[in-house]
């Protein structure tokens, strides 16, 4: 088998798809380009592949992940070249290379996607509450820097619990002025134990430390995800 | 007028994916560029209308012509609904997010009876007149199509003109004639235009009609006030199935759909002639596409979705002349990208499940089947061809095949049914239960039986017979309940409630069209989604116009009666439903045409129609 990893985007046109609808998307995809996908066994194939982390419902990314594996070894222009032009919409391939294996001598297989990603960084854009005053939104964004412990209350329908968010923070959230909006951007770890989620820090942020914004309207933007501190294209 | 969603609508409701747009192999073009804007709509959400291959075949071909941009649009969930009325959001297409009311067209697909108040609820959201007499001159023509044109009478009000029968050649001529009108500017307004497209075959304009009642308040004659109008409107049938153009690039949804693989049509029609099945009626005769054709389409369908499942779609797949040896060539076009094929229904032979245990290769995942009626008596009755015996020997092949789940689908209150008649699906589906014990040696088996209420349609053979009331239906499931002995029978049913309603609508008058803008008014909708479906609104609706519809569904109609939905015909004539009706009542069984004798039904003569069989010498 040969795999492949492929730095991907989720644009404005697929905003509101779920990552499992993203995944089918890229699926479909790959058998539309014509590549000699390898196919798991079983009585429902599917073609192996895997994606780095799950993107939110809302989220648009610059960085998205997914290693694939063909049963031929083609060369990367074929596949950039076939993959591209099979794409929909809202996602574009941005780079490509092939996953090199290490030498069976060195025994173990090149490491799972999923347990490479080790941080994401997200810029979150938000109109500002009206007639608030940017100093405001400076003080709460200072005081959830400095805040030892912040936690947030995650409900879904199979859980409901808190979570300490300062603990996944790499850096301290930035706060600057995009127009008439509010800029942040947050560089989020991800663990194999969690993680936090950036609109969850946002709601932190505006509902316990005052930032004067709209969060019903805000857009969020996967801007990197990284394993040792490079892009994870640039782990193989 | 262009919308555009703010993410704090989207962010707020249940798959907002629904209100996007931008598939793949979605068409967009120049507003400016083109003569004929068509919104294409189905009343119901977006994963159901997205579904639909009529509107995917109609949508290529509309979008195939230089002068149209055809574009699409389906009702938005109530969620979306609250959101778009508190912001003053019109109905939008999903290409070019156009308000609808800017099109020249918004074309219905009438799928069943249940969606009708959502057409009214997408004509208010877009803004358009409800009833077709008070819209004007900017407003689009509201036209519908579909299987319920058979009967467009409660609905005929709300709309400017009807489709009769398969659409794909004639929506190009009315894009057509459109052109042409809108080109020489418009002469004589609107009904100008009614009055052209009125002389295209198929055509309906319901308000070039005039309809009266009698003295008993029963419907008596429709006749046309027009000269262009016709006093008869036969449906438009496509003569050749490999000729006419299929869907070749879907639009492609990025969120699952109810049918989210590809569907290819095998062929049209099915001429068992089961007695109470419309389409059975509406859709004769068979015409089969050829098997070179079938592979050319599927090849391209694969290539153009990159989809790994496709449904050989038919009203009776099995039925098709040379299946075996086209899913002997789809296996071998196939094998390597992994594609899986499935047929929708099942006939009951063995044929059928040695072609479905091929098809599933290993994986089972039950199998359905429909006796539709639980002796043998009563299958006489409605020419169900079909015999325990036929029903045993399939279930134990697919037993033998591994099979542990099979369902299967019976129909309650069919002409002549007794209590023995409901017993008899009990019984049926225990001996089923029993024929796995004797296969297999064990227990283990789940059949499910999934039981309808029986509505009768007009233009078969029972569009003359009083449906069962609301009571009785509910009488005999619950007799049926108590006649189930055998634990591995799971027993499902229908609410009687939504099927007594339909019962009156499917052979309503005009004057149902009152009814259901009064039941919308007071807030149905999607009542085809049980969550929804609000009964006594409905029940409301009908006493605050005084109208009984008992009158409608449970009335027993005179054979000499004039029927209120004679005047757009599938082609099938009154005598042959009339002799059927007949022989239906002696428990008499007629054959299918297709291969066995002509049973005289009248649309090959009426429609210049044949047979087209590629095992059998065309006829």
């Amino acid at each position: 088998m040969y795999k492949y990893r492929a730095e991907i985007t989720k644009g404005e046109e697929i905003r509101y798809i779920s990552h499992l609808d993203y995944a089918g998307v890229m699926e479909r995809a790959i058998r539309r380009a014509k590549l000699p996908a390898a196919y798991s066994e079983g009585f429902n194939p599917h073609i192996k592949m895997a994606f780095a982390s799950a993107l939110s419902l809302g989220v648009i990314s610059d960085a998205e992940y997914m290693d694939f594996e063909l049963t031929k070894s083609l060369c990367q222009p074929e596949v950039f070249e076939k993959l591209s032009r099979a794409l929909p919409e809202g996602v574009k391939l941005l780079r490509l290379k092939p996953v090199r294996e290490p030498k069976p001598c060195k025994g173990k297989k090149h490491k799972a996607l999923m347990a490479e990603v080790e941080e994401a960084e997200y810029e979150l854009l938000l109109p500002m509450t009206e007639g608030a005053a940017w100093d405001s939104a400076v003080a709460a964004v200072k005081a959830y820097n400095e805040a030892k412990e912040a936690f947030v209350h995650r409900v879904t329908p199979k859980t409901d619990k808190l979570i300490e968010t300062k603990q996944y923070m790499l850096q301290p959230v930035k706060l600057s002025m995009a127009g008439a909006l509010l800029k942040l951007h947050m560089d989020i770890a991800i663990t194999q134990t969690g993680s936090v989620k950036p609109g969850e820090v946002l709601e932190l942020l505006a509902g316990e430390y005052g930032l004067p914004g709209d969060t019903g309207r805000v857009l969020i933007r996967r801007t990197a995800m990284k394993g040792q501190g490079r892009p994870l294209i640039d782990l193989v | 007028m262009i919308i555009n969603l703010e993410p704090e609508i989207l962010q707020a409701v249940e798959k907002p994916a629904r209100y996007t747009g931008h598939e793949l192999n979605a068409v967009h073009k120049d507003w400016d560029g083109v003569t004929c804007h068509f919104a294409l709509a189905l009343p119901d959400v977006y994963e159901v209308g997205m579904s639909n291959l009529g509107l995917k075949i109609l949508y290529e071909v509309l979008n195939s012509r230089e002068d149209t941009a055809c574009e699409r649009v389906y009702a938005p969930w109530v969620d979306m609904e609250a959101a778009m009325r508190e912001r003053d959001i019109p109905l939008f297409s999903l290409e070019s997010f156009h308000a609808i009311k800017d099109f020249d067209f918004l074309g219905f697909s009438l799928q069943y009876e249940m969606i009708y108040s959502n057409i009214l609820n997408m004509l208010d959201l877009a803004g358009i007149h409800i009833w077709s007499r008070d819209r004007g001159e900017d407003e689009p023509f509201v036209v519908g199509g579909g299987p319920c044109v058979y009967n467009t009478e409660p609905i005929a009000d709300f709309f400017d003109f009807f489709i009769v029968g398969e659409g794909e050649e004639l929506i190009g001529e009315v894009a057509a004639l459109f052109s042409q009108w809108q080109g020489a500017g418009r002469p004589d307004g609107r009904r100008g235009f009614l009055k052209r497209v009125a002389c295209l075959d198929g055509i309906y304009v319901p308000s070039f009609y005039q309809v009266t009642y009698n003295e008993q308040g029963l419907f008596a004659s429709i006749e046309p006030t027009e000269p262009e109008a016709r006093p008869v409107i036969y449906k438009r049938l496509i003569k050749d199935m490999d000729a006419v153009p299929f869907v070749e690039k879907p639009v492609l949804p990025y969120i699952d759909i109810v049918h989210d693989r590809i569907m290819l049509e095998l062929f049209r029609g099915c001429t068992r002639g089961c007695r109470f099945c419309q389409a059975g009626t509406s859709y004769r005769p068979i015409r089969e596409r050829s098997r070179k054709r079938l592979r050319e389409l599927a090849r391209r369908l694969v290539d153009s979705t990159g989809y790994n499942e496709m449904s050989l779609t038919s009203l009776s797949s099995a039925d098709y002349s040379c299946l075996g040896e086209l899913v002997d060539d789809l296996f071998a076009d196939f094998k390597d990208e992994k594609v899986s094929f499935s047929l929708p229904s099942l006939r009951i032979d063995s044929f059928s499940i040695d072609l479905a245990h091929k098809m599933q290769q290993v994986r089972k995942s039950g199998l359905t089947f429909a006796p539709e009626a639980g002796t043998q008596r009563l299958r006489d009755v409605i020419n169900k061809g079909v015999t325990e015996e036929n029903l045993m020997g399939a279930v134990e092949a697919a037993f033998r095949q591994g099979w542990k789940q099979v369902k299967l689908y019976f129909m309650m209150g069919l002409p002549t049914e007794t209590d023995e008649d409901v017993v008899g699906i009990a019984r049926l589906a225990e001996k089923v239960a029993q024929k796995y014990k004797e296969v297999t040696g064990k227990w283990g088996v789940t059949v499910t039986i999934s039981v309808s209420c029986f509505v009768p349609k007009p233009h078969t053979p029972f569009q003359w017979y009083g449906q069962v009331s609301r009571e009785e239906f509910e009488r005999r499931q619950r007799l049926l309940r108590s006649s189930i002995k055998e634990r591995a029978v799971k027993f499902n049913y229908h609410e009687a409630s939504v099927s007594v309603l339909e019962g009156a609508i499917a052979r309503g008058d005009r004057r149902i069209s009152q009814v259901i803008y009064q039941a919308w008014q007071d807030g149905a909708k999607f009542d085809g989604w049980t969550d929804h479906f609000k009964n006594d609104v409905w029940l409301a609706a009908f006493e605050k116009c005084g109208i009984d519809l008992t009158l409608y569904n449970q009335r027993t109609r005179e054979r000499g009666e004039k029927l209120p939905w004679e005047h757009t015909t599938p082609g099938v004539s009154k005598e042959f439903l009339l002799r059927e009706y007949k022989k239906a009542l002696a428990g008499e069984l007629t054959e299918d045409c297709r291969r066995g004798k002509c049973s005289a039904c009248g649309v090959c003569p009426s429609l210049e129609a044949k047979i087209v069989d590629w095992r059998r010498e065309h006829v």
